[in-house]
């Protein structure tokens, strides 16, 4: 269950749930839903406050979440690497459950390629149940920190092909990997990315372009 | 145990999860698993261009770690 709140800011919308539902801030998840400022609407904040119902402390508010943390729980339960599944957050279209396990090692794989697995049979999976929402399955943070890596490691050749005026051809990435690589190094005009094979896993070379207007 | 994870995920698939059925072969360093579906649902375990296919052998090898033997899934047709 939740309900809505409003304020001139955050805090103050926050405020008004916990005077109004005589809960401790602790006691409940907030969802900003929107940010306005106009020149009209100074900066007005709508927020979501989940309460109760909450009770399986995974963060679950309806049956959807519910039976998409239960499934992951009994996947990785059969892998033989029991642990348990936790609302993440919740975004337009999206929604991120991060598995707390004493097994996150092999559940996220080298280079994420388990955790890719189990996001992509989540996803069937959640298709079938009949939600649009794309299912992002993390653990101990890995989304982020590979993401920081990329971005880091494309930098990186980006200055070595600077310097060879070669290309560099990298890792096989997926999809959501290769375009972070493409956006990151499209700043850099004198740099060119394209993506090079087949199939889901495609490398990007990075080639030395040389100063072109 | 590996049958069991494969037949978990294939029930949750398909369509007619009663026609989901997984023998095991098991040899000394290797077990073959054969999953067998409804006709209709074969598409819906391997995936476009066997995306679904490939995910489940990934689970299934991560799961494998444990015991250091070899799985091998075969999708029957």
């Amino acid at each position: 269950m939740f309900k809505e709140f409003e304020g001139k800011t955050e805090k103050e919308a926050i405020d008004k749930a916990v005077e109004e539902l005589g809960i401790d801030r602790e006691e409940f998840d907030v969802e900003i839903v929107n940010k306005q400022s106009g020149i009209f609407r100074k900066g007005n904040v709508k927020i979501k406050v989940y309460i109760g119902e909450s009770e399986d402390d995974n963060g679950a508010v309806d049956d959807f979440e519910k039976k998409i943390v239960e499934y992951l729980e009994t996947l990785i339960e059969k892998m033989g690497f029991p642990g348990k599944g936790k609302i993440a957050f919740r975004e337009e279209n999206k929604i991120g459950i991060e598995i707390e396990s004493e097994n996150t090692g092999i559940l996220i794989g080298r280079k994420g390629k388990n955790l890719d697995a189990i996001q992509l049979i989540m996803n069937v999976y959640a298709g079938r149940l009949g939600s649009d929402s794309r299912v992002i399955i993390d653990a101990e943070n890995y989304r982020e920190r590979r993401e920081e890596n990329l971005v880091r490691m494309a930098r990186k050749s980006a200055e070595q092909v600077r310097r060879t005026q070669g290309s560099r051809l990298l890792e096989p990435m997926n999809p959501f990997e290769r375009r972070l690589v493409h956006t990151t190094l499209n700043e850099l005009t004198d740099i060119d990315t394209i993506s090079e094979g087949d199939g889901l896993y495609k490398q990007i070379r990075v080639l030395y372009r040389g100063d072109v207007r | 145990m590996e049958k069991d994870l494969v037949e978990y995920i294939a029930k949750s698939l398909v369509d007619d999860p009663a026609g989901v059925e997984v023998n095991m072969i098991e040899g000394e360093k290797s077990t073959i698993l054969e999953l067998k579906v409804a006709p209709d649902d074969i598409g819906k375990v391997i995936g476009k261009h066997g995306r679904i296919a490939k995910a489940v052998r990934t689970i299934l090898s991560a799961s494998a770690t444990k015991t250091g033997k070899r799985i091998v899934l075969e999708i029957l047709d």
